[in-house]
């Protein structure tokens, strides 16, 4: 059964995919372009490869938030689309139709997770690197992979909801950005003391820390590195 | 196991608008069982219930003999669904569609599947996106044969196909029938189509079982009457009054639409006061006419 099921969401994801599998490939190579022809002073070198890489940094975990989400959405589309009526006619368990799904999607992520390996290895293959500096084309990949399954996750769940419960979730979200911030005025305004309290921001930034669940899109993703 | 489907006191509510109430009824194993009710009637909710696709709030289902959803699993291995609207992924070719659907059913029959796909004239290649209303129709129904099913339940499997892929539609049921015995279960609001091929027929208005019977009671039982000097009221009659009116406004003739009529009722008609002075036969569409207007609450029923 996961053979077809992984046949059908490749059908439908595949035309989408191709571009998140292009930028995949690209961006490891955008990262290096220009660099590492070994001609200019070693720590400037370094220093600039670095620097560069700081500007490309925050592109890794928006692609890989948007593959999640794609292979999320194309998961969910047809059975939405048709009421749900044909996946509810087979003759399987409606947790593991849901596995089958989602584990067809987890697969799919390989793809755009494998053209990021091969354009990691070829970008960190074409620089002469600066002594001191390492390549990591494996982590990179493990963590996009990682982060792509985080977001595929997310944006699965949700999508495995009814449209109500999507609108409920959403609701839920905006609703705390927008209470968090009227608190955040409001305490401010009435206690100076608690001027300092921001309850958006220390919630975000603890979803995100280390060991949070977001850690994968913060962390530290290093094609290369000290 | 008598019957391959049994529904008894099944509700089901759907906000304020509909709501199926006190559904009870009863597919015995073997048979074409036509699923009669006007559009909304709730037929199309009673399949998706006993499908397991719906959970009923009061009620017991058993489907071939296991009970509803407990066995869900086993008992849609051995149902084959045919749904109101085409209900298949619609960037799939008919092949990968079959490839797909097969790879679900345990007793999927390779060989019958592709001798229904030359007969049914389905173009293995042809994207199901880009098919015609008939042509889906057709892909429906080879998926759900190709399995083959102990019962099929059909909702509205031919509205809005042309007569010739109706009838081609129709045959291969009745010759996949003839072969294996299997049940049918077909909805429809076409009258005429079911009165050729059901030996039961379930009549369905308003969330409600209005009556359920073998084909040939419904179809004789059901007649219309000219009574002279009717009685004002028939109490203890052998027979039901579906609806009665006054030919001539004055009240000495009256038209009545009876079921449970045999001749030899008239000698109580005679006993009450009254004359039978014709018995008309109803087609089962009058007949499924007069019965829901029976049924509803703003008709002027038997006194």
């Amino acid at each position: 059964m996961y053979q077809p099921m992984l046949f059908v969401h490749w059908k439908q994801a595949r035309m989408l995919l191709v571009p998140f599998v292009l930028a995949a490939f690209a961006l490891p190579l955008l990262v290096v372009q220009g660099f590492g022809a070994g001609d200019s002073d070693v720590s400037q070198e370094a220093y600039r490869i670095l620097a560069n890489y700081q500007v490309w940094l925050p592109y890794f975990p928006m692609l890989a938030a948007s593959v999640g989400a794609v292979l999320a959405l194309t998961a969910w589309n047809w059975d939405h689309h048709l009421g749900h009526i044909y996946a509810l006619s087979l003759p399987v368990a409606r947790w593991e139709y849901v596995m089958l799904k989602m584990g067809a999607g987890v697969a799919l992520a390989l793809v755009p997770t494998a053209a990021m390996w091969i354009g990691a290895q070829l970008a960190s293959g074409s620089i002469v690197m600066p002594e001191g500096l390492r390549a990591y084309p494996n982590q990179l990949a493990a963590r996009f992979f990682l982060a792509t399954l985080m977001s595929y996750a997310l944006f699965f769940a949700m999508g495995a909801g009814t449209i109500k419960t999507t609108v409920w979730i959403v609701s839920a979200v905006l609703f705390f950005f927008v209470g968090g911030g009227l608190i955040d005025i409001l305490l401010g305004a009435f206690d100076p003391t608690m001027s300092d309290v921001n309850v958006v921001a220390s919630t975000v930034s603890w979803l995100a820390r280390a060991g949070g669940p977001f850690a994968v899109f913060t962390g530290n993703w290093t094609l290369i590195d000290v | 196991m008598n019957s391959a489907i049994e529904l008894s006191g099944v509700s089901w509510r759907a906000g304020k608008s509909f709501e199926l109430t006190d559904v009870s009824l009863r597919v015995p194993v073997g048979s074409i069982y036509g699923f009669l009710g006007p559009n909304g009637s709730g037929k199309t909710t009673t399949i998706r219930t006993f499908l397991g696709m719906l959970k009923p709030d009061r009620g017991d289902i058993r489907v071939l003999g296991k009970e509803v959803p407990r066995a869900m699993r086993e008992i849609l291995a051995c149902v084959g669904y045919v749904p109101e609207r085409p209900h298949v992924y619609p960037a799939l070719t008919v092949a990968e569609q079959v490839r797909y659907h097969s790879a679900f059913f345990p007793t999927w029959d390779r060989g019958w599947a592709d001798e229904l796909t030359n007969r049914l004239q389905l173009d293995p290649d042809r994207k199901i996106a880009r098919m015609s209303k008939g042509e889906a129709g057709k892909l429906l129904l080879l998926l759900a044969l190709g399995q083959r099913p102990s019962l099929l339940v059909l909702d509205e499997p031919t509205d809005g196909l042309d007569p010739v892929v109706r009838r081609d539609v129709l045959a291969t049921v009745l010759d996949y029938v003839g072969e294996t015995q299997a049940t049918v279960l077909i909805s429809s609001h076409l009258v005429h189509e079911l009165e050729r091929i059901c030996d039961w027929v379930g009549v369905m208005d308003r969330g409600r079982v209005v009556t359920e019977m073998p084909m040939q009671h419904f179809k004789n039982g059901i007649k219309r009457l000219r009574v002279v000097g009717a009685p004002v009221s028939v109490p203890d009659a052998p027979f039901v009054v579906l609806s009665r009116q006054s030919d001539n406004g004055a009240g000495s003739t009256e038209t009545w639409i009876v079921r449970g009529w045999e001749p030899p009722m008239s000698y109580f008609i005679e006993g009450v006061g009254g004359t039978v002075r014709d018995v008309f036969d109803l087609d089962l569409e009058e007949s499924f006419v007069e019965l829901l207007r029976s049924s509803r609450p703003t008709t002027i029923r038997s006194r």
